[in-house]
């Protein structure tokens, strides 16, 4: 008995836990580090909504002793929620260089900061692309869109409703309010941070209003404050190369029940929203950082010759060409097919010969014919698909292209029959010539 | 002063007396010498019939029009090289005896109908 469980234990080990892959993209284990246990109660609504999407979250205290992300050389979480601003040292085996090393093969991850945010989350952070203000007491102001609230007034409860336009990191579904039907704003209340410009990774989904500054709100301003205005990010989210997803939030309230719950009023807006935003915004957003939605694949790529059925080892120049290929987009169950008008195929040596848009039936395939160009060499297919908020299918295949052969050119060209008959008189003045030069005498 | 009607036909005149001259002299060339004369007008026409007759269709076929082309000027310029060698009047060939000079001629044909051929396509 214990050998049977021993054995299938050994077997499904491997299975246990993976970053996001197309064949595993189900069954996730998620790590949640907290500060403090109440948090679990008091953002329940939050985890709630992943349990619910079928996430298996596993509570720790971030200073536990005997957590880990790997065991056995082996990931046991497929993503990382970090919900400990004020933590210095994590617990266990968990440092910087471990939780970089786990998006660095893939894993996905979600960060929010607050106040007193420690150093170790900052360098997370910044290792993310992702400065927060350095003033460890600063929070985000804004004296024109904060939300009207009768116990606090000094408008560090910002009512933004600045998001980034992507439908497949929003939800295509419009944020609004369950009541009224115009956009509600999501609550947020904790600390700014600026993204570089230069990093095209990190893109800045809720932005503070024109008119807001990271200071801290219990002293008086002596000197301008050092994030200003719409350059401050609320919420982050960075797409590395290897396709994991971050989302590094500002602030941990924003997750809470109280603010998802909140009632909301817009400083300057005669609306009264029943509820936030909050809830709508985060459960989209965290169902694009877990690759709900986003996430494309690329599967049968194949190319042949007009005509023909198998994929031949080389092209002639010339030659016909079919191409086609069938992306995917995961939705949270199963892959459904990618629709979309811009995919395109180059024909590519040193630089794209041929640069196609690919037709579908939109049914997931693609597709498209052409002709081979009149260069020979080592050419490759390539797929370079890249769009915001969408994972990257970045695909080549290389293919030898040959000239002629010397018994594959047009014979017998009606057009060349003159010069074909030059050729044979002259041949048969040689021979009469010769007769009679000789016979002459 | 001389008129210019009289100088017309004067000129005219000079043209026909230069005509006839030029045709007396060449009757007395040799047969054998007229006979390659006419070969080698019969293979210059053959090769301006095909350069006319690329410039009304085009030059698809490149390599064909090359080689019919050459083939009516090599014929044309191999048979100047024999005429020069087999004439008579012609000192600078005197040691050369005319039979050698049609070898050199056959030889010489053969090599670029071979070549012709093959570029034929």
């Amino acid at each position: 008995m214990l050998k049977l469980l021993l054995a299938f234990l050994t077997l499904t080990l491997p299975f246990l836990a993976h970053s996001f892959s197309p064949d595993h993209p189900t069954d996730r284990r998620v790590l949640v580090l907290l500060d403090d246990l109440a948090v679990k109660s008091s953002h329940s609504l939050f985890f709630k909504t992943l349990q619910s999407r079928g996430f298996d979250l596993d509570f720790k205290l971030a200073d536990d002793p005997k957590i880990g992300l790997q065991r056995y050389g082996q990931y046991t979480y497929d993503a990382l929620i970090l919900f400990s601003p004020t933590v210095d040292r994590f617990g266990g085996s968990i440092d910087l260089a471990a939780i970089l090393d786990f998006v660095d093969t893939g894993h996905d991850l979600i960060i929010a900061a607050d106040t007193n945010a420690s150093d170790l989350i900052r360098q997370i952070s910044v290792e993310c692309g992702v400065d927060f203000d350095e003033d460890p007491s600063a929070m985000v102001i804004d004296h024109t869109s904060y939300a009207v609230s009768d116990s606090e007034g000094d408008h560090t409860l910002i009512a933004s409703d600045d998001f980034i336009s992507s439908d497949v990191i929003l939800g295509s579904k419009k944020i609004e309010a369950s009541s009224i039907l115009d956009n509600a704003p999501v609550l947020f209340k904790g600390i700014g941070h600026t993204i570089n410009s230069e990093n095209s990774l990190v893109l800045k989904v809720l932005s503070a209003s024109p008119s807001a500054y990271s200071a801290n709100p219990n002293s008086k301003l002596s000197s301008p404050p050092s994030l200003t205005g719409s350059s401050i990010s609320l919420v982050s989210v960075v797409q590395a190369r290897n396709n994991a997803r971050v989302l590094i939030s500002g602030s941990l309230s924003m997750f809470s029940d109280r603010f998802f719950r909140s009632k909301v009023q817009k400083a300057g807006s005669p609306d009264k929203h029943e509820k936030s935003a909050n809830e709508q915004f985060l459960t989209e957003l965290s169902k694009w950082v877990f690759h709900e939605r986003g996430h494309l694949k690329a599967v049968n790529v194949r190319h042949h010759k007009v005509g023909e059925a198998d994929e031949p080892a080389i092209y002639r120049i010339n030659d016909d060409v079919e191409y086609s290929i069938e992306i995917y987009e995961w939705h949270g169950k199963s892959w459904e097919p990618y629709v979309a008008d811009d995919v395109q195929v180059q024909f590519y040596m040193m630089s794209p010969y041929v640069l196609k848009t690919l037709s579908t039936d939109k049914k997931g395939n693609y597709f498209t014919a052409f002709k081979v160009p009149d260069v020979y060499g080592v050419f490759q297919f390539k797929v370079e698909y890249h769009r915001l908020g969408y994972t990257s299918v970045a695909l080549s295949k290389q293919i030898p292209v040959r000239p002629f052969r010397h018994n594959e050119y047009e014979r017998f060209i009606p057009a060349a029959y003159p010069y074909y008959g030059a050729a044979f008189t002259m041949m048969t003045g040689f021979f009469v010539f010769t007769v009679v030069h000789l016979y002459n005498k | 002063m001389v008129k210019p009607s009289s100088s017309s036909s004067s000129t005219s005149q000079d043209a026909l007396a230069l005509f006839n001259s030029l045709r007396s002299a060449y009757s007395a060339t040799p047969t054998a010498l007229k006979i390659i004369d006419l070969y080698v007008g019969f293979a210059v026409s053959t090769a301006i019939i095909q350069v006319v007759y690329m410039a009304l269709v085009g030059s698809f076929p490149f390599n064909s029009f090359l080689s019919g082309v050459l083939s009516c000027i090599g014929t044309a310029v191999l048979a100047v090289c024999l005429r020069i060698q087999v004439n008579k009047e012609n000192k600078e060939f005197k040691d050369l005896a005319p039979e050698r000079a049609f070898a050199d001629f056959v030889l010489c044909n053969l090599v670029l109908h071979l070549v012709i051929m093959n570029f034929l396509g």
